[in-house]
């Protein structure tokens, strides 16, 4: 067999000397082939930098705020003229005039109306909510002056940061030339000062980025996820286990499986519209609230639980489900005492792949009523609340500057959600892993 | 041992078979009156009697009229070629073969007056009285201590603790592992060898408290040594259980009992005392199996 004369008719070759031309063809189609995945990795690698980078370059300024030091005089005739010192009293009292008193003493040259509303417009407007809290917790202040550090105004905000020059057109810019000397000259006495943006943590949305923040998304997110979680999860890890192991094999369970497994497919905002026709118009269930958002979600999620749970079962040798039948367990007894110990892993993983998803979907949500413009932070599953991937939506809507590095951050903070879900399912795969 | 002797100085010594019975070992001429059961099918105070057990996997015929006892106290080996039927027989006598969804039994099993294909028989009892240990060793992926106690504590067994460990030392004495694992309890059954592995499965079976054990080529996956270990423990298990063995290995089924039972096709060829079958059989199919004719 390793002459070949009779073949090509030439002086006798040896196999081995053809397969070594061949060789070098085949060493050659393999180094391209390893040179397409390592360009591709490359490439996507590029593509993901990019991502990061764009948004983490526009998104990190908004985790500092300006703020504007003043020395307010707590004067208590403007406070509480009528001397009732209780919570309503100091409740009504006009804390824009505080702030007011507090500018034109810094600068009491301007005097004519025009530039005062342009001195004022360099606080933010919520500024004076921020300072009643401040007397509502320290009603000790009145009578005293005191240096406060409140919020600037966004225009002044995205000023100080650079993102906004000084150049060109006075009727082109947002801050006008009078508002630009006095920002300089505050800052030239340490009146501005740049801190960590604690209100973006804290706060529910608002139409003023300065005061915007994504506290109300975090909860209204938090809380969509737990009615997902509290309902997908145990429903579809026993539907898994029923189909897997108690139920019989005919035409209906066929259906069923072709059926769940289409579902996986289905687009979400399918889901939204069943959310808003059934949930919100038959049963009446609340709009916009966390629960009909956690009932589509989990709507969503059931049926990707269900597959990721009948294959860990199927991954169950059938070893094991013989020795624990043959030991005399009932079958209820080896699915939960032998093989659900070994498919919970698989099962886990599936799971928080399925919630990661829900987490980050937004366009059944916006069917039901989600992209509603909410301040106060939800309480409870029924109050009407937003999520974080609709607030980034509606962020992205607005015009105004400070939206555009806020639209980042949040998108930053539902990325390090994601991570940190995703992490969690890779770290408790690799410990749970079993070896039978 | 001196029924092995006779064994292979009897092979030695066989004259080659006629030509007219070896076509009849083709299945198309394998007729009913060829394949009647020789030899005495019955056994004096038995455990289990079958009686005409029939197994169907959907349309395959796997199992053909088969009736045998099991007798009480007894080791029976079941032989055969591959495929002939033996581990699907041995599957019926605990209803394991429920598990397959296109395996249909027909016939009778009677153990202690009742027949256990009967529709009201609670099938989990039934697995506690009949253990069964496998071919491939399979210990659970739990410690070795549960692995023996899992068994007890279902059933309720053990009433305390102290006599769950007591069942589970019993048991792994029983089994001749109790010297090798005893300060290992803690750790995980599978971190064993193979042998141990299946002495430990062996030792689940018996914690159970079982009446008859079946085995399933239970050294077929064992080295040597370990068989011997394990064939050594089989003789000392006979003076509490009835056993029932399925080998392809004549050899182990000449060391370890005491009735042998040949299997061919589906259909249970001969039966009788080991000492017979192996110098002395009576059909032709047995004589050719064990001269080695086919295998």
């Amino acid at each position: 067999m390793n002459d070949l004369s009779e073949v090509s008719g030439r002086s006798p070759r040896r196999t081995i000397d053809v397969v070594r031309t061949s060789l070098v063809k085949r060493r050659q189609a393999e180094k391209r082939f390893q040179l397409y995945g390592l360009v591709s990795i490359i490439l996507g690698l590029c593509f993901l930098v990019i991502l990061f980078g764009s948004i983490i370059a526009n998104g990190y300024t908004a985790f500092q705020q300006t703020s504007i030091g003043l020395d307010i005089h707590f004067d208590p005739e403007l406070i509480d003229p009528e001397g009732r010192r209780n919570q309503s009293a100091l409740m009504e009292a006009d804390y824009d005039g505080l702030l007011k008193n507090a500018l034109s003493s810094l600068f009491p040259d301007v005097k004519e109306r025009q530039a005062k509303r342009a001195l004022n417009g360099l606080i933010s407007s919520g500024a004076s909510y921020s300072l009643r809290d401040l007397v509502l917790a320290k009603p000790e202040l009145l009578g005293k002056i005191e240096r406060v550090w409140v919020s600037a105004d966004d225009d002044v905000d995205m000023f100080v940061k650079g993102q906004s020059g000084r150049g060109g057109a006075e009727a082109e810019r947002r801050l006008k030339d009078n508002q630009i000397a006095w920002i300089d000259k505050l800052e030239a006495e340490g009146h501005i000062k740049k801190s960590f943006n604690t209100a973006f943590f804290t706060s529910g949305d608002s139409r003023e980025p300065e005061s915007a923040g994504i506290w109300g998304a975090v909860m209204g997110s938090l809380f969509t996820l737990l009615v997902t979680l509290g309902l997908s999860l145990p429903i579809g890890m026993a539907a898994a286990v029923y189909l897997e192991e108690f139920a019989s094999r005919n035409r209906w369970t066929d259906l069923i499986e072709v059926n769940i497994n289409n579902l996986a497919a289905v687009p979400s905002i399918v889901f939204g519209l069943l959310g808003l026709a059934v949930f919100i118009n038959f049963f009446g269930l609340p709009r916009s609230s966390p629960l009909v958002g956690g009932l589509v979600l989990s709507l969503m999620t059931l049926p990707v639980i269900i597959i990721a749970g009948r294959s860990a079962l199927k991954a169950v040798p059938p070893s094991v489900r013989e020795a624990a039948l043959g030991v005399g367990a009932s079958p209820m007894q080896m699915v939960f005492h032998h093989v659900l110990p070994l498919a919970v892993p698989g099962m886990m993983t599936g799971a928080i792949i399925g919630m990661a998803r829900a987490l980050g979907e937004s366009a059944p949500l916006l069917m039901i009523g989600m992209v509603a413009f909410i301040v106060d932070i939800p309480q409870s599953v029924m109050e009407p609340s937003t999520v974080l991937p609709v607030q980034i939506y509606l962020w992205a809507d607005s015009p105004e500057r400070g939206f555009v590095e806020r639209t980042s951050a949040a998108i930053m903070v539902l990325l390090v959600f994601l991570i940190f879900m995703n992490g969690l399912a890779v770290y408790l795969r690799k410990r749970y892993e079993r070896r039978w | 041992m001196n029924s092995l002797m006779e064994f292979k100085t009897s092979v030695s010594h066989r004259e080659p078979p006629r030509m007219k019975n070896r076509e009849k070992t083709s299945e198309a001429s394998f007729n009913r009156e060829y394949a009647k059961t020789v030899g005495d099918i019955t056994s004096p105070n038995p455990r289990i009697e079958c009686r005409d057990v029939n197994v169907y996997y959907g349309d395959k015929h796997a199992i053909q009229d088969v009736s045998l006892d099991i007798g009480r106290n007894e080791v029976i080996a079941l032989i055969g070629p591959s495929g002939c039927g033996k581990s699907t027989f041995i599957r019926c006598l605990n209803r394991m073969n429920d598990t397959i969804p296109a395996c249909r039994v027909t016939g009778q099993i009677v153990l202690d007056g009742q027949d256990i294909y009967d529709g009201s028989l609670d099938v989990v009892p039934l697995r506690a009285q009949v253990g069964m240990v496998f071919q491939k060793p399979n210990p659970f992926p739990k410690t070795i201590f549960e692995n023996v106690a899992y068994g007890p504590r279902i059933h309720g067994l053990a009433s305390s603790k102290a006599e769950l460990e007591e069942v589970v030392e019993t048991s792994l004495r029983r089994a001749g592992l109790w010297d090798e694992v005893k300060d290992y309890m803690h750790h995980p059954g599978t971190s064993l060898s193979g042998g141990q592995q299946q002495r430990l499965c062996i030792a689940r079976t018996i914690a159970v408290n079982p009446e008859v054990i079946l085995m399933d080529e239970p050294c077929s996956a064992l080295d040597p040594i370990a068989t011997a270990k394990i064939e050594q423990l089989i003789d000392e298990l006979r003076a509490h259980y009835t056993i029932a063995i399925v080998t392809h290995s004549m050899q182990q089924a000449a060391r370890v009992s005491q009735r042998t039972a040949y299997f061919h096709l589906g259909r249970l060829i001969e039966v009788g005392e080991t000492a017979q079958i192996f110098t002395n059989p009576r059909h032709q199919l047995t004589e050719d199996y064990i001269t080695g004719r086919f295998g």
